[in-house]
């Protein structure tokens, strides 16, 4: 067990994802043979090896792909779930967090764009119980735009997780107390958290202000299908 | 059947036609048991619910119209409802519903299930894979993947009447001893009732071992790997263990056991009771290590035949025995599927050992409660042997108990249930003290209240009292200024006495 540098700040917590369930998102771009798979879920870290296998096989049957992507498959999310791994022994700070959280997805003809406030400390949280709700608010018909949205918020906490622990390595080598502690040079979601720790104050109320309105509701974007070929057509191109 | 539709049998399994939900009429269900000796394991799955009407009432929102008129779903499966969780489910899928995470609850697990059948009933003559449910849900796949393989071995979705004779032939394959619908979670139920194949010594395919105990073969590849390369994952990237079966070696090398060494077995122990000794020579060519483990894997419906001690006095135990010796023959029970698979795991003789060592030790424990009479008979040993294995393997367990278990554990059981009183003592005494010490931080904080308030009223007065001790200098110094101004004037015009009345 590595002790908190100074005791004047909460002790590190283990490393895990801020939310009810320890699941790991995990992004597949595989290319074979001109065949190019793309892909998105999450992972529960502690099932057995084999499913990693099974889920494999099973996807490249579903999706008629070419058997050698199976073992590409089995390498990518394997190589995911030990990063995740290697980051859970380690100690993250958890200090006082709210943070943003963009949202920015096409999923076949829906578009949606949001951006809210997320509470890193509640580790009771549940991303896909917040997507879940958020498609029967705005009456998303598509059903796979729920476990992308539940995706991005998740891979957008785990990033700022993982980020939490490398500061809380740094902040013990440096020894700065509790002004470390306040002080994340490198995160830019820290540095975003800690605005609006100081909006939240006593000074000013809870109560957004009106320019910020449009920034925080959902926006939902229904494309036809030549946007949609358009918009792919660019987003390949762009990534080539 | 009183409803409109007619039952539609398919060819080689029962089905229940279920009209669709969009028609809105209930729906008379009546199977046919047919024949085979296979379907009869099939239906004769215990339907603790009682027969439902699956689609009377209609899902929620059922967004197009589905083609097909009638959905097919195996007589098995009878007990699926949209808004009820069946007791086999709850069995199959425990991570739901045994409180561990708060959000994988029952809820979600509805949320799941009826999403994924909603998905089939779509467009039923097409089968949905895997991929496309788990797409279309949000959560973990290992979660989706659970469930859906669980909806597709019970036949709920991606069911169609040329599909049903592979479950059958699976059924015969995995468990003899379970009556329950096959289990993809513990292919190793098939330990004790493998197929044998003919050739006696086994290499492993993957370290080239000679294997002792047991192996496993895949039928896919046809691949052979002893048992420490399997359970450690050693097979082909293609494989999982679901495609594995165990393979008794030690059985095999030493050919069946045909009816006549069975019956001989069990005229001994009828007459021997517990020497294995005399057992084994009775049997003749079978040692008594053998003869052991031959008779625990009997099944124990033989067990029965003349057991002439346990006929007189001990009828109770009897009772109790089948009890005990049926929820290991259901392996259904998580706990005693745990139980079993672990069992094969370690093979049967470790099983064995490992309840005769926790034989010794309970017994210690519960002697008085354990056996009546003192005369060793060879049933109650095994009979306790089980009930004791059982409770070891229970009490490393953390799952609650089903009713199964409760009625069959004595002893152990009521310790248990003791010790969750006390459990449950403790918790309210720790309550009661809670109350008590913010009771008392309550008092405290109302005191302090009372307090501040006293002081605030002796303030006021103060306060007042200056107020009056002001306006009393006011007037007094204003007294002073008026006699010192009339005092003045008095001067000017040379009068003395005003100027002795000032001072």
């Amino acid at each position: 067990m590595k002790p908190p540098a100074s005791a004047s700040w909460k002790a590190p917590l283990k490393f895990r994802m801020p939310t009810a369930e320890n699941l790991v998102p995990i992004r597949l771009d595989i290319e074979v043979d001109g065949q190019r798979y793309k892909d998105s879920f999450t992972w529960n870290p502690y099932d057995p090896d084999s499913e990693v296998v099974m889920f494999a096989k099973r996807t490249v049957k579903d999706l008629k792909l070419a058997p050698g992507f199976i073992p590409q498959i089995v390498q990518s999310i394997q190589s995911q779930l030990a990063d995740f791994r290697s980051y859970e022994g380690q100690d993250m700070y958890a200090g006082d967090k709210i943070v943003p959280i963009k949202l920015d997805l096409r999923v076949n003809h829906t578009v949606i764009r949001d951006q809210f406030l997320w509470d890193l400390n509640n580790f009771e949280s549940d991303p896909e119980e917040f997507s879940r709700t958020l498609c029967k608010d705005l009456g998303i018909e598509d059903p796979e735009v729920g476990p992308a949205i539940a995706f991005a918020i998740r891979e957008q906490l785990y990033e700022i997780a993982i980020q939490n622990v490398t500061s809380a390595r740094e902040n013990r080598i440096n020894k700065k107390g509790r002004r470390g502690a306040e002080h994340f040079p490198l995160s830019k979601a820290g540095g975003a958290a800690l605005d609006l720790m100081k909006l939240f104050n006593f000074r000013s109320s809870v109560v957004r202000k009106r320019k910020e309105w449009d920034y925080y509701k959902p926006i939902l974007d229904l494309l036809s299908n030549e946007d949609v070929d358009a918009l792919e057509a660019k987003e390949e191109r762009s990534g080539r | 059947m009183a409803g409109k539709s007619p039952v539609k049998k398919a060819a080689s399994s029962d089905s229940t036609p279920i009209p669709n939900p969009n028609q809105f009429k209930p729906p008379q269900i009546s199977t046919k048991f047919t024949s085979p000796a296979v379907k009869s394991e099939i239906s004769s799955i215990p339907t603790p619910t009682p027969v439902p009407t699956p689609t009377s009432r209609p899902p929620p929102s059922q967004p197009s119209s589905i083609d097909a008129d009638i959905i097919h779903v195996p007589s098995h499966s009878r007990w699926f409802s949209w808004e009820k969780i069946d007791s086999c489910e709850v069995r199959f899928l425990p991570e739901f519903f045994d409180g561990r995470s708060p959000s994988k609850g029952p809820n979600l697990y509805i949320y799941y299930r009826n999403s994924i059948i909603k998905l089939f009933r779509e467009n039923p003559s097409r089968k949905i894979s895997f991929t496309d449910a788990r797409r279309a849900l949000v959560g973990d796949v290992g979660s989706i993947r659970r469930v859906f393989d669980f909806l597709d071995v019970w036949g709920l979705i991606n069911f169609s009447a040329s599909s049903a004779p592979s479950k059958p032939t699976k059924d015969t394959a995995n468990n003899n001893k379970s009556a329950d619908a096959p289990s993809l979670e513990s292919p190793s139920f098939a330990a004790t009732t493998s197929k044998n194949s003919s050739t006696s010594r086994r290499f492993c395919g993957a370290c080239k071992s000679l294997c002792t105990i047991a192996c496993f073969v895949c039928d896919k590849y046809d691949s052979t790997l002893c048992a420490r390369c399997y359970v450690r994952g050693n097979f082909r990237v293609g494989l999982s263990n679901a495609d594995f079966r165990r393979v008794e070696i030690s059985d095999e090398a030493k050919a069946d056991w045909s009816e006549k060494e069975t019956l001989l077995l069990l005229e001994a122990l009828m007459h021997y009771g517990d020497d294995w000794k005399k057992v084994a020579q009775h049997v003749g060519g079978r040692t008594d290590k053998d003869c052991v483990a031959r008779f625990i894997k009997l099944p124990f419906g033989e067990e029965f035949l003349g057991d002439p001690y346990s006929k007189e006095t001990e009828s109770v135990f009897e009772t109790n025995k089948r009890m005990h010796l049926t929820p290991l023959a259901d392996a259904s029970n998580p706990i005693m599927a745990q139980a079993a698979f672990l069992s094969a795991l370690a093979g049967a003789e470790a099983a064995e050992a490992a309840a005769r060592a926790a034989v010794t030790t309970l017994s210690e424990v519960h002697d008085t409660t354990a056996s009546k009479g003192g005369r060793g008979s060879l049933a109650r040993n095994m009979r306790r042997d089980w009930h004791l294995a059982e409770a070891l393997f229970l009490s490393g367990a953390e799952a609650d108990i089903s009713s199964n278990g409760d009625t069959n554990l004595n002893a152990p059981g009521r310790t248990y249930v003791d010790v969750n009183s006390l459990l449950e003592k403790e918790e309210g005494d720790i309550e009661r003290a809670i109350i008590g010490i913010t009771e008392v931080q309550m008092k405290e904080i109302q005191d302090k209240l009372v307090h501040f308030e006293e002081v605030d009223l002796q303030m006021e007065k103060e306060r007042q009292q200056l107020e009056v001790m002001k306006n009393l200098l006011f007037i007094d110094q204003l007294n002073l200024s008026f006699r010192r101004s009339y005092a003045l004037e008095s001067e000017e015009q040379g009068v003395d006495n005003v100027k002795a009345d000032v001072f």
